[in-house]
């Protein structure tokens, strides 16, 4: 799902995404457009990293060719966005924990499902109800899904660690996913406007600020 | 007591007052555990201060009847707090060796199901099955505190713990009022358990793998008291010792228990070993493993303090440690804000 998601956005080209991706080497390269290998689909992880290839072969005695791999900052991919999208999943009675927790530092919108799920740690095996359960038994547990801008992303996550954490294996974990648009159904706004809750974390830093 | 009679009056206006301070329990969260005196300890130091004569030893005093419906009054909030809530009651050490504590249980037991809790008795029974070995012939052993179970241990074990402790807690029970039921791990498959990890230096000790807590539902409905041994089988129907503190944990986290309390020898877990004064009244998992870490937990306390994570990892609410030498420690833990010891919470 997360690779997906960066297959989708490595197919627009476009001076940023080049500059994203070496960020040491931020001119001399025209245009080029990451084009999937067909032999080794995209993927975000280290073990096969992206692959450069030049659209106009016009320039290709001048202007060297960049390869990907080979630049130090881009054998990892990380996509950049304006907002993240922050999913934990996590046992059910620890939600009223993490969510006054999330309150308490301004996180005002938060969306929860219930779902079953399985990731047993090779061997050990997590208790739940005080039933020891095995690889492919389903455990209840709830999602939370809470969208924020980039800075506020580390805090969120550190707070919903906090709150959650019990130390005995069924914890859950953190998946954080780069999120292109944020738009208010009521008003329309797009962007870091409809992100922004009245009350919330922005509005807290910003009047402590001004006092 | 005609001198205690005259003290009424200043009474009844000042405990309202201290019942407003000290009692107010939101929903959901738990009430703050402030150290103002409980209202017992002031009224008691009220009455001694009014009394002519000097505070002796004596046969009990009647209680006069405003201080009784004022107390009774006080503990509503956690009545109300905890009405319909499934508390589980490890019971063993001191509390089951002396008769004195072991009728104060079984009345508070029996008052706390009275009033509408649900309270679930998990007991051991190590001193008699001990003695019993001895009539026997054979040597009781230990290994790193479990007991070292052989085919023939295993036997007495569940002969003692089923047969004797386990009925005569029930009798206790029913004859103080209320009514019990007598189970162990085998029966409805309540408890399944498999060899624990050294199983080769101790023989048949077990780790719960399993918990079926359907039959303790509809006995709970009808307002019985389990009361359950923490011996269990395997699928096989190789009989197991578990021990019962882990035995008290899982069947917390299966029945969805509001409490766990586990009565010790010990005041509770202390913040310095060496102060007696240092009680650690209530604490969150995180410190806890904090104070495990740091070493400040004694070798003996560990398992229990697991067994707390444990069961709290699952979803009970509560975890408690508390001194079993206490009177009515039970009472004192859940009807009031000082408790008995130590709670560690979510």
């Amino acid at each position: 799902m997360a690779s997906s998601a960066a297959a989708v956005m490595a197919i627009v080209p476009s001076r940023a995404r080049s500059a994203l991706l070496n960020p040491q080497k931020t001119d001399g390269a025209d245009s080029f457009v990451l084009v999937p290998n067909r032999r080794n689909p995209i993927s975000t992880s280290k073990a096969s990293p992206l692959r450069a290839t030049f659209r106009s072969n016009r320039f290709h005695s001048v202007i060297p060719k960049i390869k990907a791999q080979s630049s130090p900052g881009a054998a990892e991919y990380i996509p950049q966005a304006e907002f993240y999208k922050i999913e934990a999943i996590l046992r059910p009675w620890r939600v009223p924990h993490v969510s006054s927790g999330l309150l308490q530092m301004g996180i005002r919108g938060v969306t929860i499902s219930d779902v079953r799920g399985f990731g047993s740690q090779g061997g050990s095996t997590e208790r739940d109800g005080g039933s020891e359960f095995s690889e492919d038994k389903f455990i209840a547990k709830i999602k939370m899904e809470v969208v924020v801008c980039r800075d506020q992303v580390e805090a969120v996550i550190d707070k919903i660690i906090k709150e959650a954490r019990t130390g005995e294996i069924g914890d859950g974990k953190i998946f954080m996913i780069p999120v292109s648009d944020v738009i208010r159904v009521r008003t329309g706004e797009r962007g870091a406007k409809a992100e922004r809750m009245s009350g919330g974390l922005a509005d807290m830093i910003s009047t402590s600020i001004s006092t | 007591m005609l001198s205690a009679k005259s003290y009424t009056t200043p009474l009844r206006f000042s405990l309202p007052f201290k019942s407003l301070q000290g009692h107010s329990p939101k929903p959901g969260l738990l009430p703050a555990r402030p150290t103002h005196m409980s209202s017992i300890a002031a009224t008691a130091a009220a009455a001694a201060a009014a009394a002519v004569v000097p505070v002796v030893p004596s046969p009990p005093v009647k209680t006069p009847s405003q201080t009784r419906v004022d107390i009774l009054s006080e503990s509503l909030p956690f009545i109300q707090k905890f009405r319909g809530k499934t508390i589980v009651v490890k019971y063993g050490g001191a509390a089951m060796k002396s008769a004195d504590l072991q009728s104060s249980v079984i009345n508070d037991l029996v008052l706390l199901s009275c009033v509408g809790l649900r309270p679930v008795l998990v007991h051991g029974g190590g001193p008699e099955i001990n003695s019993w070995l001895l009539r026997l012939g054979h040597q009781p052993q230990f290994h790193n505190g479990l007991r070292v179970t052989d085919a023939l241990t295993m036997e007495v074990v569940e002969m003692v713990l089923v047969g004797k402790v386990n009925k005569s807690l029930v009798s206790l029970i029913n004859s103080a009022g209320a009514t019990a039921v007598g189970l162990c791990g085998k029966d409805a498959r309540l408890l399944t358990a498999r060899p624990s990890a050294d199983a080769a230096a101790l023989g048949f000790v077990g780790d719960v793998s399993r918990v079926d807590p359907s039959i303790l539902l509809p006995i709970l409905a009808d307002g019985h008291i389990p009361v359950i041994a923490s011996v269990a089988a395997d699928d096989r129907g190789q009989s197991y010792n578990v021990n019962a503190d882990t035995a008290a944990g899982e069947i917390a986290a299966a029945v969805g228990a509001e409490k766990l309390i586990l009565l010790t020898d010990v005041a509770g877990i202390l913040e310095d070993r060496n102060d007696p004064g240092s009680l650690v009244k209530e604490i969150n998992i995180s410190g806890i493993r904090k104070m495990v870490a740091e070493g400040k937990v004694a070798g003996g306390m560990i398992p229990k303090v697991n067994c707390c994570v444990r069961s709290l990892a699952q979803g009970v609410h509560t975890a408690s440690i508390i001194d079993g030498r206490v009177p009515h420690s039970l009472l004192l833990e859940i009807m009031t804000d000082e408790g008995a010891g130590t709670m560690i919470t979510g």
